[in-house]
């Protein structure tokens, strides 16, 4: 397990996640509901579709999933042990 | 397939290891599975766990020695009308009293994560197996019944029950078919910051008092788009923790979020008087973190409906949407529902019913619990947001006041008096054990002494104690202990003439409160000095003492 600093201060990032948020391109219609709900700056609209680019800044509060009209966004929990951790929760 | 476990709970947070706990202790085998690989790494914090969660929560909790930050003894709330001009009133009347505060405190200050920890270790030393960095991927069925989990690594643990304490995204209970997914009306995101910050000066500045923030929506103090939002910040023993929260969408809006806190956050950190100027220079950010939490579903009629249970599977705390729209904390909601669901789930073992009608038992008894729904289905925090819209201040301190103000207890006192009469009712030496709780927290926190805690134990090794205040102590309890114990004999009368009487309470106090409260202000003032000092005495008596005074047997 590879551990790496998060985007925010008293936070890291085991590697190993696996793709836990997936967004169903045919589904997706470019709202950007995503990019502008996500903390961790994760989301990116390219070409009128929402694409997952930084997965390892995600707290895993699964915003992303609430927002998307279309029902897009696919969230399951990270693979055990992966993830976001933190001492100060 | 093989039952290799009666019981399997899903989340080891607040909830999950009591129900755990409680199963392992009626001799079911019983196995509590974490996503995270340590105990609480994945929780967030920023709350003050209120005094009902406490007195009538599980009984281990009440009686042992849990981790916390800081007793809390009430809430300053600022009224933030210009903060260019630094027009800002103040309604800090919910404060427990001296002599009182802060042993009688409000509510205990936590970090969620060793608080987690050394609930998880009790459920372990009552026979809980626990398995870390597990994520539970879905649900066995069987004929329609929920028999069993499915973890990430392909594992099928079957299991008779399964209890669903996993937080308030539910994903399990989605796939188990239970419930659907949240609105995003319903959820508010909290943005949460740590700070360290020396204790001496946290003592200074805060004291026991958690302090609260609104302000119109132009002030940009306090996220705007939610039902009312405000801030909080509470005070730790050496670090503040602060949080900001944000509805996810309202009015068919969904906000730039990370604009938005990032707006707020710096405006309020650089502009209010009190941060700017005591707490900005002594504070240094530790962390950031934040998650959503469910806290509007309570305001909608027919999400409050949701079903919580199926087939051999009940859901608790967060995933069944316990979360409190008065208070905005969930922990009280999430042992209450994980002591009944164990309960039940005990019985529905025993019985070798585990259907969905034997399970109603759950819903029937969520839904009388008194505390559970006054807290998830208050209005107080939508009408604030009203008064905010209209721009209405005798409205929105009329709302601050009866949400975090003294005027919580014209609705706050008939179910808090429904729940502490029935539960004196069911056991007259509860009393003496909340008095013994307050003493023994309070000492606690003096000296840092938790059970299980990394630092070593700091008690003072007095060559001499308090004895005579130790033995009076121990009388006035034991002389309580016997008088409730005579009137526990006239339990008709007791069950007719008081629990009735509470009925009555709230619209009795939203009468005499407003002419009432002024007078009771002006005497607290009158008598300060006077209390103080016999505040003082007391707190130095519970410093000097004897920790065995405060034990429960």
């Amino acid at each position: 397990m590879i551990k790496k600093s998060h985007k925010f201060p008293g936070v890291e990032w085991i590697e190993g996640t696996g793709d836990f948020i997936n967004i169903s391109e045919d589904k997706c219609s470019g709202c950007a509901n995503c990019v502008k709900i996500c903390l961790g700056s994760c989301f990116k609209i390219v070409h009128r579709k929402a694409k997952i680019v930084n997965l390892e800044n995600c707290m895993e509060c699964a915003s992303c999933w609430y927002v998307c009209p279309e029902d897009a966004i696919d969230f399951a929990w990270p693979k055990g042990g992966t993830g976001y951790r933190s001492n100060w929760g | 397939m093989d039952e290799k476990f009666d019981v399997i709970v899903i989340g080891a947070g607040f909830g999950g290891p009591i129900a755990a706990k409680i199963c392992a202790e009626a001799g079911l085998k019983t196995l509590l599975i974490e996503r995270s690989k340590n105990i609480g790494d994945k929780v967030i914090s920023g709350l003050t766990i209120p005094f009902y969660g406490f007195l009538f929560g599980p009984a281990f909790i009440r009686d042992g020695n849990p981790p916390f930050e800081r007793p809390a003894d009430g809430i300053v709330n600022f009224i933030i009308k210009d903060i260019d001009k630094g027009d800002i009133d103040v309604d800090d009347s919910l404060r427990v009293p001296k002599p009182f505060g802060p042993i009688i405190a409000f509510g205990y200050n936590t970090y969620c994560k060793p608080f987690c920890e050394w609930e998880v270790k009790k459920a372990v030393e009552a026979g809980v197996v626990v398995q870390t960095s597990t994520t539970v991927i879905d649900v066995i069925k069987k004929n329609g019944c929920i028999k069993g989990i499915i973890t990430d690594k392909d594992e099928r643990i079957g299991s008779k029950m399964v209890i669903d304490a996993e937080g308030s995204q539910g994903l399990v209970a989605i796939k188990a078919g239970i419930r659907e997914k949240y609105p995003p009306e319903t959820i508010s995101l909290a943005d949460t910051y740590d700070y360290e910050m020396p204790k001496n000066s946290i003592d200074r500045i805060f004291g026991y008092s958690v302090k609260m923030c609104w302000g119109w929506d132009e002030q940009k103090v306090a996220p705007p788009l939610g039902y009312g939002n405000g801030l909080m910040v509470w005070p730790y023993r050496e670090s503040l923790h602060f949080m900001q929260d944000q509805c996810l969408r309202l009015h068919s809006k969904v906000p730039n979020l990370p604009k938005l806190f990032e707006e707020y956050h710096e405006n309020i950190t650089t502009k209010l008087p009190w941060w700017k100027d005591q707490v900005a220079p002594r504070a240094k950010l530790r962390a950031r973190m934040w998650e959503g939490f469910e806290i509007y579903v309570g305001l909608n009629g027919r999400l409050r409906e949701m079903p919580n249970h199926t087939d051999g599977m009940i859901l608790i705390g967060d995933a069944a949407g316990l979360e409190s729209t008065e208070l905005c904390d969930g922990v009280p909601a999430a042992w209450f529902s994980a002591e009944i669901a164990a309960k039940v789930a005990i019985e529905a073992i025993k019985l070798n019913d585990t259907s969905k009608s034997f399970l109603k038992k759950y819903d029937d008894m969520i839904k009388s619990h008194p505390i559970i729904q006054w807290s998830i289905s208050g209005r107080n925090r939508y009408n604030l947001r009203m008064a905010q819209i209209e721009h209405d201040e005798v409205k929105l301190k009329k709302y601050i006041h009866n949400g975090w103000g003294l005027g919580s207890l014209t609705h706050f006192t008939t179910p808090l008096l429904k729940v502490l009469f029935s539960s004196i009712k069911n056991d007259t030496s509860i009393v003496t054990k909340w008095i013994k709780m307050y003493f023994r927290n309070y000492q606690n926190w003096i000296y840092e002494t938790y059970e299980f805690s990394e630092k070593d134990y700091k008690f003072q090794t007095l060559s001499k104690r308090p004895e005579f205040g130790q033995a009076l102590f121990t009388s006035i309890l034991n002389i309580l202990n016997s008088l409730l114990k005579v009137a526990s004999k006239f339990k008709r009368l007791y069950s007719k003439s008081l629990i009735s009487l509470s009925e009555f309470s709230n619209p009795f106090l939203s009468k005499i409160l407003p002419k009432f409260e002024p007078r009771y202000l002006k005497l607290v003032r009158f008598f300060e000095p006077f209390l103080n000092r016999l505040s003082q005495k007391i707190l130095s008596f519970i410093e000097r003492a004897d920790p065995k005074t405060f034990y429960v047997a």
